[in-house]
């Protein structure tokens, strides 16, 4: 197998460059004979897709067949492995995730130059930038980071799998951020494509729309995996711990957030070309950063799982990206003028702009904290490391902020919305938040939380009702625009409501995803009421946390191929009424050498979860750390939501009612100034 | 299958594989559609579609009740202002052309 994957990376590398040098070719050349090469390309970069794939499955069948003459499957597997988790090698190492990033980008490659009928010209050239992206991923893994690369001795067994990685999240939770970053690279290749040509027109942003919304929802689901699987795995009793990994993840997110929003305008009022363009390779580099961050080990990392000299690979490519993305834009920047300009601050696009500016602040922030321990060892020698307190600082009121733009953005017009329009639609939004939070004030305070001495609270606080406008503001837009269409069909409210979603999936498939995002930041809100206790328990002994009580029943060890265990049987009462039992554990995978894992047990509901961590026996007895950790599991639901939302948005519309205006009539009434020139009804 | 056999089975395979790639690459294409260079036209005809879709849009939040009259008047008019400027320049391309 390693003969069969090493040939098929140098015929992937072969054929990629074949696609990339023939594309330059075919673009310059503009003739019969440049057309017919561009083809050529094309059908090599679908091809060199086979190979790579080829190859990825002879690394995987290394790993299923305990291939350690393969030095990869050597350093990342063992026999005891279960076979989910030998499938996973292929993303475990530093050498298989390259193959990885390479089979995830020519999958893309492939089908993009599949659907080339949409656009040959436009294909032809995004599909020679993505070469060109192919052909450096190739080098790599054929020159650099070998997956196939043979030991000199043949190896009974393995040394076998990260043991952090060996939870079943682990086996979905890389290839999703992956899917998100490498599908970063087809508008990236659109964009820069749109831009050599000098395209005429919005199509590029059109045809990449679902891509960049695919890929921006694996991300979305890669991070907030990845927090699940740092929540249930390390054991610390949180999802987010502002990681360097965890931020790099969080960087092509926020500008492709940014991005997905700014697109509108563009698209709308032929705004913010530049704008548009530069956000979109920014949030490319910051994928590629990403990578190099995770791969590399530039910075220290509980989720960074390898240390290589890949680092001034992916820099030169970064800064390859760079020079080309300047270049084409310093030559064609004319071509990217705006057709309409900002006629006020109180307006729809003034609310994109807002949310860009947040979003990219909020990603400059998180870009500081996260480069911040190199830039001062390089210029006072010391790595100094930014910790949650800072991100916290900053981040917090930039979150705040956005849902508030969250909430505001969709009641505002394009345009221009005058001060009658606002209190028309923000009337009942802004009641029923304001009387939330009153309420919540009320409750809190009866509770005898004294929320205004905790800074953490008063975030909540502001969450809930934020959160509270955006859903008010969501449902008002359901509802009114329901009502109009019950009432023009004579149907009912529901079938209103359906009908508007279908006839706009795009635009109502966004407010279910705010939706979702409502439900993230109530959960993350959670965290503010967060508690925590620890305490050595014998058999028989108890804790109390809350409305809680931990008895320790009994306490086991256990010992199989892959590991052995120790597990204290923990029977939890609530209010004095037995609810259920939890065995908190903790493992020594033997391939690794003993490298303990915390597996977590944890008794969760909707209002909130008891996380239970063994912490070893240092005296004989299990040491045990208790935490209530309110709401939590309204993060995980609000990323279900999302997932909707984004399917939601990807289904086209409901064949749409058209209207057409004959061109001299338009023409005439151009002439006549202030005439309607379209006479059109929705 | 002994390890000498299945590198020959590899290497048969390997070399099948890449003689049909490249066959499939250079056999000469059937379809001889290059796809149509877009034009200011073309362009423009698109950008007068998303102006009628925003007029629509426009016009079905005013029957929601999100916009006073006035705003309403005032978008109506930028938009169809917008609209009647694409369509002269159409005109006018078209006219030339022909």
């Amino acid at each position: 197998m390693p003969l069969l994957g090493n040939f098929c990376l140098l015929f992937a590398l072969a054929l990629a460059i074949y696609c990339f040098v023939v594309g330059v070719i075919a673009a310059v050349s503009k003739n019969a004979v440049g057309y017919r090469l561009a083809e050529t390309a094309r059908r090599a970069g679908m091809a060199s897709f086979v190979a790579v794939l080829l190859a990825a499955v002879a690394l995987v069948y290394s790993a299923l067949t305990d291939d350690f003459s393969v030095a990869y499957i050597l350093h990342h597997s063992n026999r005891a492995l279960p076979a989910p988790y030998k499938f996973a090698v292929l993303w475990s190492g530093q050498e298989g995730s390259m193959l990885f990033w390479a089979l995830l980008l020519s999958c893309y490659g492939f089908v993009l130059r599949l659907r080339h009928k949409v656009d040959q010209r436009l294909v032809a050239m995004a599909s020679m930038v993505l070469a060109g992206i192919q052909v450096f991923f190739l080098i790599l893994v054929n020159f650099v980071a070998k997956p196939f690369g043979m030991m000199d001795r043949v190896v009974a067994d393995g040394n076998g799998l990260n043991p952090l990685l060996q939870y079943p999240e682990m086996v979905i939770h890389p290839p999703m951020l992956y899917l998100g970053y490498v599908g970063v690279s087809v508008p990236f290749a659109f964009a820069l494509a749109a831009l050599i040509m000098r395209y005429p027109g919005e199509k590029w942003i059109h045809l990449t729309r679902k891509w960049t919304m695919i890929a921006w929802c694996f991300q979305s689901v890669g991070i907030l995996l990845g927090a699940h699987w740092a929540y249930a795995v390390l054991g610390w009793g949180g999802y987010w711990g502002w990681d360097p990994v965890e931020n790099a993840s969080l960087l092509p997110w926020l500008s492709g957030t940014a991005f997905l929003h700014s697109v509108m305008m563009q698209e709308k009022r032929g705004m913010m070309k530049v704008w548009n363009i530069w956000l979109i390779f920014i949030t490319f580099m910051l994928s590629i950063l990403g990578t190099l961050l995770t791969r590399a080990g530039l910075v220290s990392s509980v989720h960074a799982f390898a240390q290589s000299s890949i680092g001034p690979w992916f820099t030169t490519l970064l800064g390859v990206v760079f020079a080309v993305c300047l270049i084409f834009y310093i030559k064609n920047r004319d071509h990217l003028k705006a057709e309409n300009k900002l006629e006020s601050l109180v307006s729809r696009e003034s609310s994109f702009l807002f949310n860009n500016l947040v979003l990219l602040g909020a990603c400059f922030a998180v870009l500081c904290g996260t480069l911040f321990p190199i830039l001062s060892e390089a210029v006072r020698g010391v790595k100094m490391n930014l910790g949650a307190p800072f991100y916290n600082k900053v981040m917090i009121p930039i979150g705040l902020f956005l849902i508030f733009l969250t909430g505001v953005g969709p009641l505002l017009a394009w345009r221009s919305t005058s001060y009658g329009s606002i209190k028309r639609n923000f009337a009942i939004p802004a009641t029923v938040s304001f009387t939330v939070m009153v309420t919540l004030m009320v409750v809190w305070y009866r509770s005898g939380i004294r929320f205004w001495t905790d800074l953490n609270q008063i975030y909540a606080l502001l969450s809930f009702t934020l959160g509270t406008l955006v859903t008010a503001t969501i449902a008002s837009e359901f509802i009114r625009g329901g009502r109009v269409l019950q009432n023009k069909l004579q149907t009912n409210l529901l079938a209103g409501v359906y009908l508007l979603m279908r006839r706009n999936m795009r635009r109502y498939g966004g407010y279910v995803v705010h939706f979702g995002v409502v439900l993230v930041i109530i959960g993350l809100a959670g965290t503010a009421f967060n508690k925590d206790q620890e305490k050595e328990l014998g058999v028989a002994d108890s804790m109390q946390i809350g409305h809680y009580e931990l008895r320790n029943q009994e306490y086991t060890q256990d010992d199989n191929a892959n590991y052995r265990s120790e597990a204290a049987l923990l029977d939890v009462y609530k209010d004095g009424k037995y609810l259920t039992r939890l065995n908190p554990e903790e493992r020594w995978f033997k391939a690794s050498g003993g490298q303990p894992v915390h597996i977590v047990a944890n008794y969760s509901t909707l209002v909130e979860d008891l996380y239970v961590i063994y912490e070893g026996s240092p005296n004989g007895h299990p040491f045990i750390k208790a935490l209530v950790n309110p709401l939590v599991n309204w993060i995980w639901i609000g990323v279900l939501v999302i997932i909707f939302g984004t399917g939601m948005a990807l289904v086209p519309n409901a064949a749409p009612v058209t209207a057409q205006v004959p061109k001299a009539v338009a023409v005439s009434a151009m002439e006549k100034q202030g005439m309607r020139a379209a006479g059109v009804s929705e | 299958m002994s390890p000498a056999v299945l590198n020959y089975a590899i290497v048969m395979f390997c070399s099948l594989f890449a003689a049909g790639a490249l066959i499939y690459i250079f056999l000469p294409s059937r379809d001889t559609d290059t796809g149509v260079l877009k034009t200011r036209v073309v362009y423009l005809y698109e950008r007068k579609d998303v102006v009628y879709e925003n007029l629509r849009d426009l016009n079905f939040e005013f029957k929601s009740g999100k916009f006073t009259q006035a705003d309403y008047d005032g978008m109506r008019l930028g938009m169809e202002a917008e609209a009647a400027r694409i369509l002269a320049e159409i005109e006018m391309l078209e006219s030339a052309k022909a």
